[in-house]
């Protein structure tokens, strides 16, 4: 046992405390740096005072100091300078500290980390204009700086409030990467938040339509919400996928065979249901309850 | 010139902060301070209720923003070593917040958000006019943790979700007795006082041992619905042809219920192995009571009609997830992943109608609807050179799904189980190159294909097409994206295919200092085709087939500019639209077609409109520490053939003139 323990001794490359020269001496030249980062939320590693060098100040990102000290300077006498790193190196680097944090137990599996969007591409450590989480734009800028589509979505006469300031993006999104969407089949990870359990995040705030009703529609909970609603924008009311609601419903109300709770189709329209009449186009005018009914099975209380 | 908010609308506040950034500095704080307040203004013509609907911006003195911070010059305040506080559109604006942390270093961590959105529906044609809705949505946030940089974290947490406000809603009549109405019915509209709640509570903590993390939550959920609805006076309803009108109507329907939920999670994360494996569980709960009493005229005489529905619902669900992430080298990674969910829906009710004499009519009816799904998923990335990597991956899920559905009364699914299980199989594949140091050029594909999809609209046969590719330095960004998807879902009756395909191209440019320039341009195309089955005709003895398609096809472009003048001017100008072309056609339905059912159809097949939003903003530095704001933005929308008839379109000047303050 002693053996193997003399073995990784001599694997793991031991940093000596005297290659730290602490953050003191680092804002001898990085005063523009210092001069604020007592409002950096990593401020709470120096004034802590119980850290250990290698999780204190500039060195606990960065590492030892004391030979970038000896050659005066330069980006690559930096043990970790953040702007030549690997996207992986990076994320390991941040993760030293921040992989306790909740919110970022599937950082590791998250599109953006497997896309190598890593952290330093939406945080700004030194310089970030925002005034929490230390982000590098503000955050709907941030998102729409790859996600054009996304804006363009968000910029559509229906649309969630999120230009608008009332949402955010991460109201919905776990850009860290969240668990996997089983709500769906086999869904890609769109890192999207749920609400409790597996639930879907609208619910979060449409909590009338989460249930449990006596009589759920069942597209609701099978497919979720984006069967019929897009959730950031439409050109539809309602965020709905077609402009007039008949159209929706008619898509899977066709009793095409095996489909459906019963295998045997979605039930088609009864014969009452006179289509040239306006009153049968408009469906939801008697199935006002369509995302679940305690009282009916057919949604009209 | 990162502060430049490019995205912004002019009706969000200025983003940028008058005087020194640094604040000042009081005792052992350092204190930055900003204010921005003013007037809005709006002039609507056309359709009140869209603009409401689309942007909801009115007249009146606003806190347009205001953003505090204080921090301790030590790390060691007494009481607090943080506060950041944020508010924005306070006073009258539709969409309201506010933010506030409070932060004591070791000690504890408080974060609140508290949002307002004024909502409003103004009956588009979809309902005919109704369901109006003008509502008020509060939500608030509090979060507390106690000993945040310790190994043992206690967290304590609150919501509030409350929704509030007069509405339309309509119920259909026709006092025959029936639940279904055997004879023709009307529809009327009624008045809603919505009154909806959600109160949540949450304990938990997390706890680091042996490298691993831990963390524990239970969250109290408790929700209810008082809305009541009523209406006092003749109406005449969506159907008069039926001699049925309404007189009198009165609705309760209070329920109540409760989520109980917990939550555990337990993670280790290193640089060759990270795992996380995470449990979850929340047993639904409502009861429900409904009581209605309808008083109306049929060609009868007077009726009156009362349904009374009393039972309870409940949703155990339980969902675990495993997933575990291996770093063999530092150029592959490879992660598996598998979920579990199980929900039940059970509910019972209990229905009484009663007509005019002592007819009764009693049953009891349920529904059971059961999901279990299991999800598994297996992804590779592997950075074969710095310049070059492949990924791809295997997504494997099931789902089994049960329903019940039994009625006392004899009826086609009285009391039968149905089980139907889905199988769906997925493979993904990729390449990233980086020909250049500042270029990303990314490809993919994927792959899917499922048994026994739900519906005739959920992915059967599908398959996706992407490609990304992205140059940034210092001052430039430029980026494109392309995304398709196809879908195919044959089935013996009709078929459903679906073809989306997305567009898109942004461009950033910051040049100087007092110049930065943003454009996006996306191209939104979906064309999709439904087999449909209807009626057409009174009591239609056979039913029509045919295919619905629709095709949207969305053009969206955003550009703004700023500019910054003599250094105490910033302008910002912008213009964004959406425009839906449509498929191409001139007029709402071909010239010359008779067929009544293609005259319903063929309308809305497609849905062509333009929305338009130009903005000007001009911030002029009067004083070191005080600007004055001035604003406008022009919306116009316009729909080209309207829907069923009615046009909604309008157009909109709104703007607004502030002060900020800030040191």
């Amino acid at each position: 046992m002693s053996r193997w323990l003399l073995l990784l001794c001599a694997c793991v490359p031991l940093i000596a405390a005297d290659e730290y020269v602490g953050s003191a001496v680092c804002k001898t030249c990085h005063a523009d740096v210092w001069f604020n980062f007592y409002k950096n939320p990593h401020y709470k590693s120096i004034a802590s005072g119980d850290q250990p060098p290698e999780r204190t100040g500039c060195e606990g990102c960065h590492g030892p100091g004391k030979a970038h000290v000896e050659a005066r300077g330069g980006k690559t006498t930096i043990p970790r300078a953040f702007s030549l790193m690997q996207p992986k190196a990076v994320l390991d680097a941040c993760l030293n500290c921040h992989a306790r944090d909740f919110s970022k137990s599937n950082i590791r599996r998250s599109q953006h980390s497997l896309a190598d969007v890593v952290c330093t591409n939406c945080h700004s450590i030194h310089k970030s204009p925002a005034a929490q989480f230390l982000l590098a734009k503000k955050q709907t800028d941030l998102c729409y700086s790859c996600h054009a589509d996304v804006r363009a979505q968000f910029s559509m006469p229906f649309k969630h409030r999120v230009n608008e300031g009332f949402m955010n993006c991460t109201d919905c999104h776990n850009p860290h990467g969240s668990f996997a969407p089983t709500w769906g089949m086999a869904e890609g990870n769109a890192m999207v938040e749920r609400a409790e359990g597996n639930e879907q995040p609208c619910l979060k705030c449409h909590a009338d339509k989460r249930g449990p009703f006596a009589y759920e529609h069942p597209p609701v909970r099978v497919e979720g919400c984006g069967v019929c609603h897009m959730p950031h924008g439409s050109t539809n009311a309602k965020l709905l996928l077609r402009p007039v609601v008949f159209t929706l419903c008619l898509r899977c109300h066709n009793g095409a065979d095996s489909f459906g709770t019963r295998n045997n189709g979605i039930p088609a329209l009864s014969n009452t249901h006179n289509m040239l009449d306006p009153r049968y186009q408009r469906c939801t005018l008697c199935h006002v309850r369509i995302h679940g009914s305690n009282s009916d099975g057919y949604f009209f209380r | 010139m990162a502060r430049a908010a490019l995205a912004q609308q002019v009706a969000a506040p200025t983003p940028d902060q008058a005087g020194s950034p640094r604040g000042e500095n009081t005792g052992d704080y350092n204190v930055t301070d900003s204010v921005e307040t003013g007037y809005r203004f709006a002039v609507v013509n056309g359709s009140v209720g869209t603009y409401r609907s689309d942007v909801n911006y009115g007249d009146g003195i606003r806190l347009f923003s205001a953003n505090l911070s204080v921090n301790s010059r030590d790390g060691h305040g007494r009481w607090f070593d943080q506060i950041v506080l944020t508010a924005t559109g306070l006073g009258n604006d539709p969409y309201q917040s506010v933010t506030l942390r409070v932060e004591k270093n070791k000690l504890y961590r408080y974060d609140m958000l508290w949002r307002l959105d004024d909502y409003f529906n103004p009956g588009l044609p979809v309902a005919a006019g109704l369901h109006l809705m003008d509502t008020s949505r509060h939500m608030q946030d509090h979060n507390l943790t106690l000993l945040p940089e310790s190994k043992i974290r206690f967290h304590l947490g609150y919501s509030r979700n409350t929704q509030d406000g007069p509405a339309l809603s309509t119920v259909q009549l026709c006092f025959d007795g029936n639940i279904y109405c055997s004879t023709a019915g009307n529809e009327f509209p009624v008045f809603e006082n919505v009154r909806r709640e959600q109160n949540e509570y949450r304990l938990g903590a997390d706890v680091d041992l042996a490298g691993f993390k831990l963390t524990l939550l239970h969250t109290w959920v408790f929700f209810k619905d008082d809305s009541g609805y009523q209406e006092n006076g003749l109406e005449p309803g969506d159907n008069p042809s039926t001699g049925v009108t309404l007189s009198q109507f009165q609705r309760s329907e209070p329920y109540h219920g409760a989520s109980p939920y917990w939550l555990g999670n337990l993670n280790r994360s290193g640089k060759t192995l990270a795992v996380n494996g995470r449990v979850t569980y929340v047993d639904g709960k409502r009861n429900f009571i409904m009581d209605e009493n309808a008083f109306g005229v049929t060609p009868l005489g007077a009726q009156n009609q009362q349904v009374l529905v009393g039972g309870d619902a409940s949703r155990p669900s339980l969902t675990g997830d495993l997933s575990i992430s291996v770093f063999p080298t530092s150029r592959l990674t490879l992660v598996n992943n598998t979920s579990i969910d199980s929900t039940r829906i059970d509910g019972t009710s209990d229905y009484e109608q009663y007509n005019l004499a002592t007819q009764t009519a009693d049953f009891i009816s349920f529904r059971y609807l059961g999901l279990r799904t299991i999800a598994n998923a297996t992804d590779f990335h592997y950075r074969m050179k710095s310049w070059f990597s492949f990924y791809g991956g295997y997504r494997y899920s099931e789902r089994r799904i049960e329903d019940i559905e039994d009625y006392a009364v004899p009826g086609p699914f009285s009391g039968a189980t149905y089980v139907q299980q889905n199988h769906l199989q997925a493979g993904l594949l990729g390449v990233r190159i980086k020909p250049l140091k500042a270029m990303t050029i990314n490809l993919e594909s994927e792959i899917g294909y499922a048994n026994q999809p739900f519906t005739p609209v959920s992915d059967r046969d599908y398959h996706t097409l992407g490609g990304r590719i992205d140059y940034r330095v210092k001052k430039l960004t430029l980026g494109a994206v392309y995304k398709e998807n196809y879908n195919n879902n044959s089935v013996t009756l009709s078929s459903y295919s679906s073809h989306a395909r997305t567009y898109s191209a942004n461009a950033a440019w910051a040049p100087r200092d007092w110049f930065t320039l943003d454009a996006s341009y996306s191209k939104l195309h979906l064309d999709s085709l439904s087999g449909i089955v209807f009626f057409a005709g009174i009591d239609a003895a056979s039913p029509l087939t045919s295919n619905q398609v629709y095709i949207s096809n969305i053009h969206a472009a955003n550009l703004i500019a700023r500019f910054v003048l003599a250094k105490r001017v910033d302008l910002y100008v912008g213009y964004t639209i959406t425009d839906d072309t449509g498929d191409g056609r001139g007029s709402a339905a071909p010239a010359g077609i008779s067929d009544p059912t293609t005259v319903i159809f063929a309308p809305v097949q497609t849905f062509p409109l333009s929305y338009q939003a130009p903005l000007a903003r001009v911030s002029i530095r009067l004083r070191e520490k005080l600007r004055w704001n001035a604003g406008w933005q022009y919306y116009n929308y316009h729909e080209d053939f309207g829907l069923e008839s009615f046009y909604q379109g309008y157009h909109a000047n709104t703007g607004y003139t502030s002060v900020s303050w800030a040191f």
